[in-house]
């Protein structure tokens, strides 16, 4: 039976290879589209989060609700010790305040940020957007926005001076030396921003052991979802963890709603190679009507002949999504190694986007929806065409069919 | 099935008709394809069906063969009444009684010689080596022993039709049908075919009956039966 459903599809070569070149070319396109799109998330994901804002944040639940400054972690340290020990899991502590910061006549309102500088270089990409000096290393260094650093007239080994209200209405002070100019890109942002040691601030605002936050950076994004619940697992009551879908909801959003663009696109795609096949499929059908009553005149039932129209449509779709796959997997592969740069696809709107994060390139991610969507979608809409078409065959009568001419 | 083969070559008649029927309707317009045939045929004999173009010699032998179904009267075949079959089992009776003999379109184009004849002892799941030894016995009974490999295209027309006796017997059948077997062949050719079914009748006492335009084939077969306007006109095995 496969021998003869292999000399059918040979019957007609030209029109077998156009066919299962249709699927090839399908699953190729949809494959390739599909992988450029998981890994254009991927990067979009990352750098939005590795820009400034974490994989993951925990705070109190009250400070989710309404970031307060006296809604605070307690015992930071030891949970930021419990966490740490999660493999794959980087964590540090930031705390948070308003206060007024000035150098010598001028002030200016602005939050202060008291951070982990060591451990969030490493981490975040905002710290390479410092476009003057560098990043802290000493306990009374200070990086501020570089419009915040215009409008109070403050150079590099400037003095400023920070007041705030600290724990229980105490007055905060700290005096620190600009060691470095940011400019993050986000106006808000450049014009308020003063970075700090971690300690230092938090000493300033008179808080013990305590932090607002707890910015969780992940090795592998891909596995969140697991650590999130390992993490939620060691958490006290009080405390709630956001992860990046709820801290950048817009992202999120648009990933969805371009997903769903692609699926509607990859659907349509589809479609039209299914109906392509169904046609040249069905042709072919209509030829073999004296075929098929010889079939059943020699005593064959119409389910075996269907069921052996069935097994070449099945050949011809593999032949095709084999086709598509040997060509779209090693490009596949190359590309994740290499990347297409981004100026190269999208133009400069794409890479201006992107310009957030580091990345310049895109690197397509093969997963298996990717690569299986478009070859399961062709073979089943190639058997259920071969299937539609050959039905017909219980309404032949071998007599008649023999008899045409 | 097997039952079914060894009581018809026993006993009774392979093929009785009583007052069969068969009417086809042609926008409408009932067409008498068979007015009430009556035949009996017995084993190993080699029945012509002459009769003018339209006089329903192709009609009995598919009503016989149970390709095509009857409007009245009986028809049985080995003893079993036709009638009574589903298409599951008149489909049965086909594949494992009947060898069918077409004028043309004979084989599948897509299969070697030895394939065609192998196609319908798979379709009775017959294993493997079995059906290559039993096809290349029945192509080397026609002759074709050395043609096993090619293509029906490959073939001139005669050598077709011995395959597809080939295919038609190798299921060794109680009954072999052929409606005009030699329409498409010169008279050359003609001969040399009706000579492989007489060999067949005489030498293995296969039952043929066979449709018929050209006179010649008369010469070879044992009976002759007439036909005209859906009916048998003359018989000269009418005593048997
Ligand atoms: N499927 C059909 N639909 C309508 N009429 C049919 C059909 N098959 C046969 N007939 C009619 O039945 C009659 C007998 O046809 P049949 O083919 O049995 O004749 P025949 O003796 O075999 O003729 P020929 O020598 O031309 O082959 C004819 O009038 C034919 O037109
Ligand atoms: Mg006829």
């Amino acid at each position: 039976m496969i021998r003869l459903a292999w000399r059918n599809l040979q019957r007609n070569k030209a029109r077998t290879w156009l066919t299962a070149c249709g699927i090839g070319f399908a699953v190729l396109l949809v494959s390739f589209a599909m992988s450029l799109q998981s890994g254009s998330y991927e990067i979009m994901i990352d750098s939005a989060t590795r820009y400034f804002t974490g994989h993951g944040q925990i705070s109190t639940d009250d400070y989710i609700e309404q970031p307060r400054f006296a809604r605070t972690i307690a015992n930071a340290e030891s949970l930021q010790a419990t966490l740490e020990a999660i493999d794959g899991l980087t964590v540090f502590p930031r705390v948070q305040a308003f206060g007024v910061v000035s150098k010598d006549e001028k002030s200016l309102g602005g939050m202060i940020l008291g951070v982990d500088f060591a451990a969030e270089r490493e981490q975040l990409d905002v710290y390479n957007n410092v476009i003057a000096g560098q990043v802290p290393d000493a306990s009374d260094q200070a990086l501020i926005g570089a419009a915040m650093a215009r409008n109070i007239g403050a150079n590099l080994g400037d003095e400023i001076v920070v007041l705030g209200s600290g724990k229980q209405g105490s007055v905060a002070a700290a005096v620190f030396i600009v060691a470095g100019i940011v400019e993050t890109g986000q106006v808000e942002l450049d014009r308020s921003l003063i970075f700090a040691p971690f300690a230092s601030v938090a000493d300033a605002f008179y808080l013990a052991d305590e932090a607002h936050m707890l910015v969780l950076m992940l090795n592998d994004l891909s596995r969140l979802n697991d650590i999130a619940a390992e993490v939620e697992a060691q958490l006290p009551e009080s405390l709630g963890l956001q992860t990046w879908q709820q801290l950048m909801p817009l992202i999120e959003q648009s990933i969805e709603l371009d997903k769903a663009g692609g699926y509607l696109f990859f659907s349509l795609l589809l479609i039209l190679v299914t109906f392509a096949v169904v046609n040249t499929f069905v042709m072919g059908l209509f030829e073999r009507t004296r075929e098929f009553g010889l079939f059943m005149a020699l005593g064959m039932r119409p389910w075996q002949v269907i069921g052996q129209v069935q097994f070449e449509a099945l050949l011809l779709s593999l032949l095709g999504v084999l086709l598509g796959l040997a060509l779209a997997y090693p490009l596949l592969v190359y590309l994740t190694s290499v990347g297409i740069a981004l100026d190269q696809v999208g133009g400069e709107e794409v890479s201006r986007q992107m310009q957030m994060g580091s990345m310049s390139r895109i690197y397509p991610r093969a997963t298996w929806p990717s690569m299986t969507t478009a070859p399961l979608v062709l073979i089943i809409g190639t058997q259920l065409a071969a299937l539609v078409s050959t039905l017909r065959v219980q309404g032949i009568r071998p007599v008649t069919a023999l008899r045409a001419e | 099935m097997t039952e079914f083969a060894e009581t018809s070559k026993a006993t009774s008649p392979v093929v009785e008709c009583r007052g069969v029927q068969r009417i086809y309707q042609q926008d409408s317009v009932p067409v008498y394809a068979l007015r009430g045939a009556d035949l009996t045929i017995h084993a190993g004999e080699f029945v012509s069906l002459a009769g003018p173009s339209g006089s329903g010699k192709s009609t009995l032998l598919n009503v016989i063969g149970g390709l095509d179904g009857f409007d009245a009267g009986s028809v049985t075949v080995g003893g079993v009444d036709l009638a009574a079959l589903t298409p599951a089992q008149l489909a049965q009776t086909r594949l494992h009684n009947v060898g069918f003999v077409f004028q043309a379109y004979n084989l599948i184009p897509v299969l070697s010689a030895r394939e065609n004849v192998e196609f319908i002892l798979q379709l009775q799941g017959v294993a493997s080596q079995q059906r290559r030894s039993r096809a290349d016995r029945a192509l080397r009974s026609m002759g074709l022993a050395e043609l096993g490999d090619r293509r029906p295209g490959e073939l001139s027309g005669g050598q077709q039709q011995r395959v597809a006796i080939a295919r038609a017997i190798v299921t060794e059948p109680v009954l072999l049908l052929a409606d005009e077997p030699t329409a498409n062949l010169d008279s050359k050719t003609t001969s040399e075919l009706l000579a492989v079914l007489r060999d067949l009748n005489q030498q293995q006492g296969m039952t043929i009956v066979t449709a018929t335009h050209d006179p010649i084939v008369m010469e070879y077969t044992s009976r002759q039966v007439t036909m005209l306007d859906g009916e048998i006109r003359q018989d000269d095995g009418v005593t048997a």
